[in-house]
């Protein structure tokens, strides 16, 4: 096992023992609750990415810029991006060390880390300003989309992930 | 209660289909069908949020609320049908256990409410749109129909949630 491995194992397992770990494990209710936080950050951060990346587009709001659009909902975007990362933490942090392992989780993780550098970098500057040629903007969207659309379809593997390995090593 | 509006009756013939049997013994189709359901939750939901904060102010101040609700409305319709066929289909596999728990009829209270909610602004404040939506702070009224447009369907979010937990184990 690398030292990268081991490190990202140590850090599971110290959140699978952390209090909010044991909290939202031993609580009926946290679990829930918290995953209504991460279901609405989705529909914000999913709604205000797709309405910017129609602007871009040219298929909505007319013919206002699109770096207007994307300053007015940066705000917003970037609140819900935070809401579903510290959700996701807590929902993670409660089987930690079976997600270590789960490769559905590793691919959203992988996916959401391109997405997010995507999002600072490439996206930010395309949305910034005009002039962008039509290609350019085309691939942004695709992107964008692709990834995002990753880390969302990763969120809903892990889960029958989990139930198939349970099934396989009984636990 | 002897079933006055026979609905167990109508759930139990529904359950007996071959629709609901597909669905419910499909590995492939429970799964695609919920994820479709969770993901347009982007298109709908996040559309509705956004267009509920404009009423309150909050976002996208620049653009008249006119503006956002028609450049919204194709996608917010077309995102709900996704939502009421998807979420038929999940009902339709196992009807008798969905309807059997108390947050599968809040939820559906709910959305009658937010449907009524639509309604209510359609036939009120949105006839006169072009009177308050100067662009100038957005009168109470409306901001109150935003914000119980966003209570609602954060109740609905939060029922779906409760009814995964309250369905009795596969």
């Amino acid at each position: 096992m690398s030292a990268l491995a081991a490190a990202l194992l140590a850090f599971c397992e110290w959140c699978n023992g952390s209090f909010f770990g044991h909290a939202i494990r031993d609580s009926v209710w946290l679990f829930p609750f918290v995953e209504i936080f991460h279901l609405l950050a989705l529909a914000l951060l999913g709604g205000t990415l797709l309405l910017i990346n129609l602007r871009l587009l040219g298929v909505r709001f007319g013919a206002d810029p699109t770096a207007v659009l994307a300053r007015e909902l940066r705000p917003w975007m970037l609140g819900s991006l935070i809401v579903m990362l510290v959700s996701g933490f807590l929902l993670f942090s409660t089987e930690a060390v079976k997600m270590y392992g789960n490769w559905a989780f590793q691919l959203k993780m992988l996916c959401l880390v391109l997405a997010t550098v995507f999002t600072f970098t490439i996206h930010r500057r395309v949305t910034s300003r005009e002039g962008a040629s039509s290609a350019l903007r085309w691939t942004t969207v695709a992107v964008s989309s692709l990834l995002w659309l990753a880390v969302g379809l990763g969120g809903r593997a892990l889960g029958y992930v989990t139930t198939a390995v349970s099934a396989v090593t009984g636990g | 209660m002897h079933g006055a509006l026979a609905v167990e009756p109508f759930l139990h013939w529904l359950a007996g289909t071959p629709f609901s049997t597909l669905m419910r013994e499909s590995v492939w189709a429970e799964p695609i069908v919920e994820t479709v359901h969770v993901l347009t939750l982007t298109v709908f939901l996040g559309f509705v949020l956004l267009l509920d904060l404009r009423m309150l102010d909050l976002v996208l101040r620049r653009k008249r609320v006119a503006e956002v609700l028609e450049q919204l409305s194709p996608w917010l319709f077309g995102g709900f049908a996704v939502m009421i066929v998807t979420g038929l289909l999940l009902f339709t596999a196992d009807p008798v256990a969905f309807y059997s728990t108390l947050f599968f009829k809040l939820k559906m209270i709910m959305i009658v409410l937010a449907g009524l909610n639509v309604l209510t602004f359609n036939a009120t404040l949105g006839r006169g749109i072009a009177t308050w939506d100067q662009g100038t702070a957005t009168p109470w009224k409306v901001k109150l129909s935003g914000l119980v447009s966003l209570v609602l369907w954060v109740s609905v979010v939060a029922a779906g949630r409760g009814i995964a937990y309250a369905l009795p184990p596969p």
